[in-house]
C-alpha cells in the first residue's frame, strides 16, 4: 500500500520522490492468544523509494491496554490515532474505568468511514478490556469494522495470508503467538520491498503491555534463493 | 453596510485569501504558466548528542535553476529552547515556523512555562495536516526541554518521526549517507558539530539544490549557540574590479528632490520579557 | 509563456555607501506588442523607501494601491513613516495571504532606515518569501541577465554617483538582451538628504 494521494502536491518541488506523502508500505499483524493479544509490525517508512525511517514505530498506544497498528499514509494514521487517543482518555476519565477495545475500534471506524474520501488508513485495533478480554479488530480502507481472531494489513500482508491461515490456532500460548507473529512478519519483510527493518511487538494482557524489538540479525531465516 | 471604522475599509479576517484562485486557473487554461515560487532545495539535518541537539543547514535558495539567495538562513527560531530547520517552498517554511513561534510565545505568556518540543511539533503537524500537503514545509525540529533533548522531522503532509539523527531536503540522501556511517549514541558536542558539518557539506557539494555555507545551531540544556556561517567553503575568490567613469551613462533628465528634515522617533524597544 | 512575461519589465535594487538605488525599464507591453514606454516600475512609498515591482501589470497596480493604503493606515496609527524592513514584512505577508492564488508580481524594497540612515534592500518571490542581501536584488524578465551584470559590476561602498553608473550599466546591458523589457530606463538614488531621479537614454527597439 504505497499511498499516493490523488492530487499533485509536488508540482513545485525539486525532488518529487522526497515530497510525496509519507507512506508506510507496511506489514502489520495482530493476534488474539490465550492471555490477551499480541500486535506486531515492521519498521519501514518510505517516501517513494527512499526509506525515510528504518526504525519507525507503527504500534501506537491509544490507551493503557489498547494499541493500534497503522498502515497507509503516516500523516493520516497519526492524525486519526491522535484523535482516538484523545477521545478514549476523555471517556475513561468520565467513566472512571478502562475503555473497551470495541469502543476504540468503533472510534477508528467512525473517523475512517466518515472521512473515507480524504484518508488513506488501514488500521488494526487490538487490546484487552475486563469485559471481553483480548480482542482484535480490523478497520481496512473504506472504514469497515471487522472483529477477527487475528488480522493482518499493509502491503506486506498479501504475502503471508497463506502462512497465517495454515499456522493460526485458537488459544495459542504467548511463545506460540510470538513465534507466529515473528515468522509471519519476517516472511512478509523478505518478499515485500516496502516492508523491512526490525520487528516490533507489543504483548497486551490484563497485567499490562510489554514491548519487544527484534533486530534483523536475530530474525529467523527462510528460503533465500 | 456595516459601520465604516478604519478596520472595515479592508476586511481583516486573517488566514489565506482565495480571491485570485479562479482567475489564475483561467489564465493557466489560456496557456500562461504560473511562475515558480522560491524553494530552498536544501540540505538540513539534526543530531542529538549527550547534552543537547545540533541542527544544521546549507544556505542556498533557488528559483528554478537560478540561485535566488546565496546566503539565506534556514534555521528558524521557534522558542528560546527550540529551533527549526526548513526545507521546501521558502515562503511556507518561513511563515509556518513564524506562525507557530508566535502561538508558542502567547502560550508561554499564558502558562509561564518553558515551551516543550512536542508542543511545537504538535502545533506544526496539525497545521500542516490541515493543509493536506499544500503548505509544502519539510521541517527538522530540535530542542531541549524539561524532559531532555528531542529531535523530530515533520513532513509537509503532517507526519512526524522522532529519531536521534535526521536529514531532510533534496540533499538529505547525501547527508544521511554520512550520518548512517558516522553516528554514535552519546556523542560529545564537538563530535556532533563535526558530524552535522560533514553531513551538510556532503549536501552542499553533491546536491545541486544545496550550496554555499554551513549554518549550525547548538541547543544545550541552558544555552543556545547560533553559528551563522559556521563554515564558508564557497567564498567568492575572484573579482575583477570594473571602474565605470562617472558620466558614462547617457541620461535624458535628472531631478533632485531634497528630502524634508524629519523628526525621527526611535522605535521603543518595549518587548516584554518572555518566560524562559 | 509565463504570466510574468505577459507585460515584461525588469527591476533592480542596489546598495551603496549610505545610499540605495532602484532602477527599472520603462516598457509596458502586452506579449510582443509594446504599448507604452513611460511606465516606471519603482514607486516611492515615503521619503526614504522605494518599492519596485515587476510582473503582471494589473496585479502590480492593484498591489501598489493596497500597499499605499496599508502604509497610510500604518502612518495614521503610528504617527511615523514605516521602516523599510518593516515595510518588507508588510509586503511579504500581504503576498503570502494570497499563497494559493498568488498575485503575479515580484517586489523589491529599498530604503534608508533609522537615525543613521542604514541602507536596506530586499526582494521577495510572488508568495512573499523574503530575500535579504547586502549587495543587490533583481526581479523581472531580465533577471537572469541582471544577475550576471550585477555579480560582475557591483562592488561594496559605492558613492551615489558611482552607484548610479553601475546600476544603470547593469540595467541597460541586461534589458538589451531581453525582448520583454527596455525602451529606456529610470533610476532612483536615495541618499540621506535627497532623492535623485534620472531618466536613462536607451534603445527604442
Amino acid at each position: 500500500m504505497d499511498a499516493i494521494k490523488p492530487f499533485d502536491v509536488v508540482q513545485m518541488n525539486p525532488l518529487k520522490e522526497l515530497s510525496k506523502p509519507h507512506s508506510m508500505g507496511t506489514t502489520i499483524i495482530a493476534i488474539k492468544y490465550r492471555d490477551g493479544v499480541l500486535v506486531g509490525a515492521d519498521s519501514r517508512t518510505t517516501t517513494g523509494s527512499y526509506i525515510a525511517n528504518r526504525v519507525s514505530d507503527k504500534l501506537t498506544q491509544v490507551h493503557e491496554r489498547i494499541y493500534c497498528c497503522r498502515s497507509g499514509s503516516a500523516a493520516d494514521t497519526q492524525a486519526v490515532a491522535d484523535y482516538v487517543k484523545y477521545y478514549l482518555s476523555m471517556q475513561s476519565v468520565e467513566l472512571g474505568e478502562l475503555p473497551r477495545v470495541k469502543t476504540a475500534a468503533n472510534l477508528f471506524r467512525t473517523l475512517c468511514y466518515q472521512n473515507k474520501n480524504h484518508l488513506m488508513a488501514g488500521i488494526l485495533c487490538a487490546g484487552w478490556d475486563p469485559i471481553e478480554g483480548g480482542q482484535v479488530y480490523s478497520i481496512p480502507l473504506g472504514g469497515t469494522l471487522v472483529k477477527q481472531p487475528f488480522g493482518t494489513s499493509g502491503s506486506g500482508s498479501s504475502y503471508i495470508f497463506g502462512y497465517c491461515d495454515v499456522h493460526y490456532k485458537d488459544d495459542m500460548t504467548l511463545e506460540e503467538a510470538e513465534q507466529f507473529v515473528k515468522t509471519a512478519l519476517t516472511l512478509a519483510m523478505q518478499r515485500d520491498g516496502s516492508s523491512g527493518g526490525v520487528v516490533r511487538t507489543v504483548n497486551i494482557t490484563k497485567d499490562g503491555c510489554e514491548r519487544k524489538m527484534v533486530p534483523w540479525t536475530e530474525l529467523p531465516v527462510f528460503f533465500e534463493g | 453596510m456595516s459601520n465604516l471604522n478604519e478596520e472595515n475599509y479592508e476586511e481583516e479576517r486573517g488566514g489565506f485569501v482565495f480571491d485570485n484562485v479562479t482567475r489564475n486557473m483561467f489564465m493557466e487554461t489560456k496557456g500562461y504558466q504560473a511562475p515558480i515560487a522560491m524553494k530552498t532545495g536544501t540540505t538540513i539535518a539534526g543530531v542529538i548528542f549527550k547534552g543537547g541537539v545540533v541542527l544544521g543547514a546549507d544556505t542556498r535558495a533557488t528559483n528554478g535553476p537560478i540561485v535566488a539567495d546565496k546566503n539565506c538562513s534556514k534555521i528558524h527560531f521557534i522558542a528560546p529552547n527550540v529551533y527549526c530547520c526548513g526545507a521546501g517552498t521558502a515562503a511556507d517554511t518561513e511563515n509556518s515556523t513564524a506562525l507557530i513561534s508566535s502561538k508558542l510565545a502567547l502560550h508561554r505568556y499564558s502558562t509561564g512555562r518553558q515551551t516543550r518540543v512536542v508542543t511545537a511539533m504538535t502545533l506544526l503537524k496539525r497545521m500542516l495536516f490541515k493543509y493536506q500537503g499544500h503548505v509544502s514545509a519539510a521541517l527538522v525540529l530540535g530542542g531541549v526541554d524539561l524532559d531532555g533533548s528531542h529531535l523530530y522531522t515533520i513532513y509537509p503532509h503532517g507526519s512526524t518521526d522522532k529519531l536521534p539523527f535526521v536529514t531532510m531536503g533534496s540533499g538529505s540522501l547525501a547527508a544521511m549517507a554520512i550520518f548512517e556511517e558516522r553516528f554514535k549514541d552519546d556523542m560529545s558536542e564537538e563530535e556532533a558539530k563535526s558530524l552535522v558539518h560533514a553531513g551538510i557539506s556532503a549536501g552542499i557539494f553533491n546536491d545541486l539544490g544545496s550550496g554555499s555555507n554551513v549554518d549550525l545551531c547548538v541547543i544545550r540544556k541552558d544555552s543556545v549557540e547560533y553559528l551563522r556561517g559556521y563554515d564558508q567553503p564557497n567564498e567568492r575568490n575572484y573579482r575583477t574590479s570594473y571602474v565605470i567613469p562617472r558620466g558614462t551613462t547617457a541620461t535624458l533628465s535628472s531631478t533632485e528632490e531634497v528630502l524634508s528634515k524629519q523628526l525621527i522617533i526611535n522605535e521603543l524597544d518595549d518587548r516584554m520579557e518572555v518566560a524562559p | 509563456m509565463s504570466i510574468l512575461e505577459y507585460n515584461g519589465g525588469a527591476v533592480v535594487a542596489m546598495l551603496g555607501k549610505n545610499c540605495v538605488a532602484v532602477a527599472s525599464d520603462l516598457r509596458y507591453g502586452i506579449k510582443n506588442t509594446t504599448v507604452g514606454c513611460q511606465m516606471r516600475k519603482a514607486y516611492p512609498i515615503h521619503q526614504k523607501c522605494l518599492l519596485g515591482m515587476a510582473g503582471l501589470a494589473t496585479d502590480v497596480q492593484t498591489f501598489l494601491e493596497k500597499m499605499k493604503f496599508r502604509v497610510n493606515m500604518y502612518k495614521l496609527r503610528e504617527d511615523r513613516d514605516i521602516k523599510p524592513s518593516s515595510f518588507g514584512n508588510m509586503v511579504s505577508s500581504a503576498l503570502y495571504e494570497n499563497r494559493f492564488g498568488p498575485m503575479f508580481l515580484e517586489p523589491v524594497i529599498a530604503g534608508l532606515e533609522g537615525d543613521d540612515n542604514t541602507p536596506f534592500i530586499s526582494s521577495t518571490d510572488l508568495i512573499g518569501a523574503q530575500c535579504f542581501t547586502d549587495n543587490f536584488v533583481v526581479v523581472g524578465t531580465a533577471s537572469e541577465a541582471l544577475y550576471g551584470m550585477c555579480e560582475s559590476l557591483w562592488k561594496p561602498e559605492m558613492e551615489p554617483e558611482d552607484l548610479f553608473e553601475v546600476i544603470s550599466q547593469c540595467l541597460m546591458a541586461s534589458v538589451d538582451r531581453d525582448c520583454n523589457s527596455g525602451w529606456g530606463g529610470i533610476v532612483y538614488i536615495l541618499t540621506p538628504d535627497k532623492l535623485i531621479t534620472k531618466e536613462l537614454k536607451g534603445r527604442q527597439d
